[in-house]
């Protein structure tokens, strides 16, 4: 079922969470959204879920307006990031329990509760109280109590923050799974952009109450419509240098970069900020074009690769290269960046005005 | 080195158990001795050197208590039915006691629950005011709320009535009961009762079948709290009550003082049938009271 949210705000006394959101999730797609603590991304989840009421704007779940619509009224489910399993409820009765709750006959409900716990696997803790389960347990049992009913639409609040990080990459996969068995839509909230790039069909990246960019996560990737988005999707984070702009050169670090193509109405911005990713970059022995002279101030192994931060005049860069490169600490290298690979943004506003390709 | 050690570690301990036993007796022998003293034949209770057990066990104190017979005039030799002795209505007074504690108990429960739920769950004004304020309320020592209720069961004409106990005793118990119950609810989470909603269930569904299952442990530490007080009340139950049919067991049994003779072997007799229902209650759910109590002080 395709989700309509048009203009919604949210006000809690004088504090606006959210500003006029404007997105169409279509059906049957994965859709997360992203952003840091108290950028309002669980707040919109609560207003699809229908437990936050809706300030102003309205939200449509196909061509129905759901706003005054209480939440039981809505076949949706929810899973929470605390799982908020019924505590005195076997595994049993917490699956079935939205269903007896809504009438079905306890042996429709038994069937349903038998092929969801067979599906996730745990048909084996049916009898247990929601105490004896390990977090990733939980976690499955949670996610089964949404799944029993065949809701509509899927809504997910951080599900995997509490769980170790190597059940993290497996759950991963596994709700992606889930997602194209269930049909339904599916709404992710998290603040972690690993999650969001991995799984979702789409990414709505929110900051202060504001959508910041909508689209796929390589779009959002490789095309981030303006600073923020740049600095918060990608590890190790995107390097930012501001330059002085001239045509279609910049100044920077102590030498002059190439940009990539600019839009048209970017003639005017004098002061930019280049982004470019740590992994984009590259460090070569000699000097040339588009490349910057600098000294090595650390090294950092990650494992197959090698992060080296070089310092230029004024700015300070990640580098990232493969384990074994040579490269010493202390030594002076030229990093060269590729025109191509370059985001270029308006210092004042902070959006990108790279004249955008279509893909 | 090492078996000195343990050695010294041995006698820490028992020196620690000593102390336990000492301490622990010391609070206990009121108990034992009206335990003693009930079991005890009227010959053996003034005997020198006073004995800890009896050498002639007997029950005929709970007898008389438990059946009505006026076994104290009898023992004197004077003619039988002379009057009306406090043992005749023993039983009576433990009906009545029953009646009121469970009656002030059941009501004071009803609502600090639904309160304490009302004040976590929905927003108006003043409702982060009012836990601080029962709580003081509580603090109140309940002489000063005897005359003002004692006036109001005067004008409502429920005095020498149970009812005005009931009452009496809701109004001391509630208020702690709302705070113990407020803690406890907050410690509930929030999202439990929103999986239920989109779950399908109403408002009452959820209160019902999510919320209270939950509260459970902070409802039974509160029913003890209000048990007890309302069980061991003195106070309103010699102000409220007239007639010797309306009395409770705290007050009935100071009757047992008055008149030419005190049967102590009686009156221990009675004690100790007062104090056993709240040592079995005590026992039985003294678990859930910790978890109750405890709940509520990390919360709280």
């Amino acid at each position: 079922m395709e989700v309509r949210l048009e203009g919604i705000t949210k006000n809690f006394g004088s504090v606006q969470i959210l500003k006029e959101v404007n997105l169409v999730f279509p059906s049957r797609k994965f859709v997360t959204l992203l952003g840091p603590s108290g950028c309002g991304k669980t707040t919109l989840l609560r207003m699809i879920a229908g437990l936050e009421e809706i300030t102003a704007g309205q939200i449509v779940f196909g061509d129905r307006v759901v706003n005054r619509l209480a939440p039981k009224d809505r076949n949706i489910a929810m899973v929470f990031q605390s799982y908020a399993l019924y505590p005195q409820m076997s595994v049993r009765k917490n699956l079935g329990y939205g269903l007896r709750v809504r009438g079905t006959v306890s042996a429709d409900v038994d069937a349903a509760v038998e092929r969801v716990a067979k599906i996730l696997e745990i048909d084996h803790l049916l009898d247990r109280k929601p105490g004896q389960l390990s977090g990733g347990q939980r976690q499955r049992v949670a996610l089964g109590r949404a799944m029993v009913r065949k809701p509509d639409i899927f809504l997910m609040d951080e599900p995997l923050s509490n769980l170790d990080a190597k059940l993290r990459v497996t759950m991963r996969s596994e709700l992606r799974r889930f997602h194209l068995d269930l049909n339904a839509t599916t709404v992710y909230v998290t603040h972690d952009q690993l999650e969001a790039m991995t799984m979702s069909d789409l990414v709505a990246v929110m900051h202060q109450g504001v959508v910041q960019q909508f689209g796929t996560p390589a779009e959002v990737y490789s095309r981030p419509a303006n600073r923020f988005v740049a600095g918060f999707i990608g590890s190790p984070p995107m390097n930012f240098l501001t330059a002085a702009r001239r045509g279609n050169e910049a100044e920077a670090g102590g030498g002059v970069l190439s940009l990539p193509p600019l839009s048209d109405d970017a003639t005017k911005a004098e002061t930019v900020v280049i982004g470019v990713r740590p992994q984009d970059l590259e460090i070569v022995p000699v000097s040339g074009n588009d490349r910057l002279k600098g000294k090595v101030s650390l090294i950092e192994l990650l494992g197959s690769e090698k992060l080296v931060e070089v310092d230029f005049v004024g700015v300070r860069v990640l580098v990232q290269v493969r384990a074994d490169f040579p490269v010493k600490e202390q030594s002076e290298v030229f990093v060269h960046f590729n025109p191509d690979r370059l985001h270029v943004f308006e210092a004042e506003s902070g959006q990108s005005i790279v004249k955008r390709a279509t893909l | 080195m090492n078996s000195a050690s343990t050695l010294w570690k041995t006698v820490k301990n028992a020196m620690l158990y000593l102390i336990l036993c000492v301490v622990t007796f010391l609070i206990c022998f009121p108990l034992i001795w009206a335990l003693s003293t009930s079991l005890k034949p009227k010959s053996e209770i003034f005997a020198t050197p006073p004995t800890l057990i009896p050498h002639n066990l007997t029950l005929e104190n709970y007898e008389a208590l438990l059946t009505g017979r006026q076994q104290y005039y009898q023992a004197q030799g004077a003619p039988q039915n002379t009057g009306t002795t406090p043992a005749q209505f023993f039983t009576r007074w433990f009906i009545n006691s029953v009646i009121v504690t469970l009656g002030s108990t059941l009501i004071s429960i009803a609502v600090s629950t639904l309160a304490a739920y009302s004040l976590t769950r929905f927003r108006y004004w003043g409702r982060s005011a009012v836990p601080y304020f029962s709580l003081l309320g509580y603090m109140v020592p309940s002489i000063i709320f005897v005359f003002p209720l004692f006036l109001m069961m005067v004008r409502l004409d429920l005095t020498d009535s149970l009812w005005s106990l009931i009452l009496g005793y809701v109004c001391i118990t509630l208020p702690f009961c709302m705070w113990l119950m407020w803690a406890f609810m907050r410690s509930i989470p929030i999202e439990i009762e929103e999986a239920a909603l989109i779950d399908g269930a109403s408002r009452y569904q959820v209160f019902r079948q999510i919320v209270l299952p939950s509260a459970l442990p902070g409802i039974i530490a509160a029913s003890i709290f209000a048990m007890i007080v309302s069980w061991n009340d003195y106070l309103f139950g010699r102000v409220f009550i007239n007639s010797i049919d309306n009395l409770t067991l705290t007050v009935g049994v100071m009757l047992f003082f008055e008149g030419t003779h005190v049967d102590w072997g009686l009156l221990m007799a009675a004690s100790v049938l007062m104090t056993v229902p709240m040592a079995i209650l005590f026992m039985a759910l003294q678990r859930h009271l910790v978890a109750g109590f405890g709940a509520g002080a990390v919360k709280g």
